[in-house]
């Protein structure tokens, strides 16, 4: 892969992950192409030969741009309690792989991410972690995501709510 | 143990007064266990989890692993997930379909019946002694089913499912007996585990309809849901028998804005001919049911959709007890077989945007739900002598309404859902079985 490629949508991942943990969730959402679909799997337990330990059939969330946006503007509201006082929240996203798509203007992204959360006064933080797979794209000189599919690693999720972006 | 003064509590639910230190007590919680739990009917699946033969399921009943698997004959059985030999949990997959169960320890096998058929060298190291058929899987002492509902009970002298549901059946039938085929799980159960006591979550599903008018203010301040503080309220409360209660939330009319909660007219007929005339007028002017079977299943049947048109789906959920303050959800999406998979497409849609972990509504139910248990487990919440009069109130209710006697479906319905009416009866069966000694049996 282009190095510069790896580099601009390397950095593209950063700002993005930098706008959620510091709740620019407008902002965020201009990262997101029109036709996003952006869906979080459930990770099973299975056999090997089963092949795949992840279930698609049912999801945490299949979401289309308007029901992000939906989820974005709840968080500007005065009573989405979960948020409200907010969680302090970290995306730490590393082993970002580029690779070229069908159509120039898009490449396959994979990254790994750890989500670390702090809320209210409890020392203990909660956390989800896993892979990432997009599609991002140049449109008009700007990257977007025009997909992004989470699989989390734990089939029982140990976080008291998916109320984050990922 | 320290004595419990039984005739103080039950003084103060009887007058809408819960203890808080009832709560997340950990005595209280051994005693659940043990008394609720030990006793009670436990969802473990639907019946289109398990379509072939050999397919199984692993669950839990609080703290016993559990499987269930299909036999050759089409026969469902539950066992205890714990090989005879040395207790090593038999199989950690959730799903899937197998011949036989091996144990990985010592390799002992079993077949679908739960019969041992495999010991690695068998004779030669056990001799004759050993009667195969004396170690084969325990079996979970009862499991029945009704409208595809698998349940299981550790009690073996339980009344049956059929009478434990009781007025229950009643609207399971509409939920889930309204279509020719029946409902299927789409694909397996979301879980997570949230910061809850079982008790409150049950407690929020079945009877309490009052917390949707602050707890998701946030739907309304987006205009998806009325601004009308009281639209949760409309429609009736039903207590049931055993602790268990449904709310039938209808409208400031009386009717629903999608007749049949949104299902297509091209299921009407079957409506006609699965359910009488009573249910029918129900199910005609219901928006939402929701409601809960005692201890800790819950059910939500609601109808969603961000643009116009409304789709119905239907929630079923497990809230199993990890400690005083901590509980796994399981929340199982099911959908009428015999509808266009278009519509099944769009209600799951809604489904998951408004439900399960990551449902703009639920996020803040689990916010409420810790900080109960946050507050709770103090000293001064958990004063059992009551010096600071520490009691959460359910008095809502409590002396001024009276059941609507006009109303078609069994149960005694209170004119609106909020109400505690639900809640107190829970207070009272879990009163009932918690202070019930186990009967000693006599082996002879």
């Amino acid at each position: 892969m282009n190095s510069d490629i790896q580099y601009e949508i390397s950095q593209f991942l950063y700002y993005e992950a930098y706008l959620l943990d510091h709740r620019k969730y407008r902002e965020w959402l201009e990262l997101l192409d029109d036709d996003i679909q952006y869906t979080m799997p459930l990770r099973v337990t299975v056999d090997n030969k089963m092949g795949s330990n992840l279930n698609t059939e049912m999801t945490y969330f299949a979401d289309s741009k308007k029901d992000i946006e939906i989820k974005v503007e709840r968080l500007y509201t005065k009573s989405a309690w979960v948020e409200n006082p907010p969680t302090r929240q970290r995306h730490f996203i590393s082993n970002v792989v580029v690779e070229p798509c069908f159509s120039s203007n898009d490449y396959k992204v994979r990254s790994y991410f750890l989500f670390k959360r702090s809320r209210s006064s409890e020392a203990k933080t909660e956390e989800l972690f896993g892979e990432r797979e997009d599609i991002i794209r140049k449109v008009n000189g700007k990257w977007k995501i025009a997909k992004r599919t989470v699989y989390p690693d734990q089939s029982v999720l140990s976080v008291m709510n998916v109320s984050m972006f990922l | 143990m320290r004595t419990i003064d039984w005739k103080e509590v039950e003084k103060n639910i009887e007058n809408g007064r819960f203890p808080q230190w009832l709560v997340t007590d950990p005595e209280i919680y051994e005693l659940e266990k043990e008394r609720i739990f030990g006793r009670t009917w436990q969802f473990l699946a639907h019946e289109s989890e398990l379509k072939e033969p050999g397919s199984f399921v692993t669950r839990m009943m609080v703290d016993d692993p559990i499987i269930l698997v299909k036999n050759k004959n089409g026969e469902i059985n539950a066992f205890l997930n714990s090989c005879s030999h040395r207790g090593v949990r038999l199989c950690t997959e959730d799903y899937g379909n197998k011949k036989a169960f091996s144990c990985p320890y010592h390799g002992w096998t079993y077949n679908l019946n739960g019969e041992l058929i495999g010991v690695v060298a068998g004779n030669k190291v056990f001799g004759e002694s050993m009667d195969k058929s004396e170690w084969g899987l325990r079996p979970v002492p009862r499991v029945e089913s009704y409208q595809g509902m698998i349940f299981g009970n550790l009690d073996p002298d339980a009344m049956s499912l059929e009478d434990y549901l009781g007025e229950m059946k009643w609207y399971f039938d509409i939920m889930l007996g309204r279509s020719d085929g029946g409902m299927e799980v789409r694909g397996v159960p979301q879980r997570w585990v949230a910061k809850a006591n079982w008790k409150m979550t049950s407690e929020n599903f079945a009877a309490d309809p009052y917390h949707v008018q602050t707890t998701h203010r946030s739907a309304v301040e987006l205009k998806l849901t009325p601004s009308d503080p009281l639209y949760a309220s409309y429609g009736h409360q039903v207590v049931l028998s055993n602790g268990h209660g449904i709310n039938v939330i209808t409208s400031a009319t009386g009717r629903s804005n999608n007749i049949y909660q949104g299902m297509p007219e091209s299921m009407w007929s079957m409506f006609e001919k699965n359910l009488n005339k009573e249910q029918l007028d129900i199910f005609s002017r219901v928006q939402n049911f929701v409601g809960g079977v005692f201890p800790n299943l819950s059910f939500l049947s609601s109808c969603s959709g961000t643009e116009g048109t409304k789709y119905n789906h239907l929630q079923f959920r497990v809230w199993r007890p990890l400690g005083p303050d901590q509980v796994e959800i399981w929340i199982w999406y099911m959908i009428d077989k015999a509808l266009p998979e278009d519509y099944k497409e769009k209600s799951y849609k809604g489904f998951i945007a408004t439900f399960g972990a990551a449902g703009t509504l639920e996020q803040d139910d689990t916010e409420n739900w810790a900080r109960i248990v946050e507050a709770s487990q103090g000293l001064m919440a958990r004063d059992r002598n009551l010096s600071y009069n520490n009691m959460l109130n359910y008095l809502m209710g409590l002396d001024y309404l009276d059941p609507d006697e006009n109303f078609p479906g069994p149960g005694k319905a209170y004119p609106t859902c909020y109400t505690d009416h639900i809640a107190r009866s829970m207070h009272k069966y879990w009163l009932e079985l918690i202070t019930k000694e186990p009967e000693v049996k006599s082996h002879e």
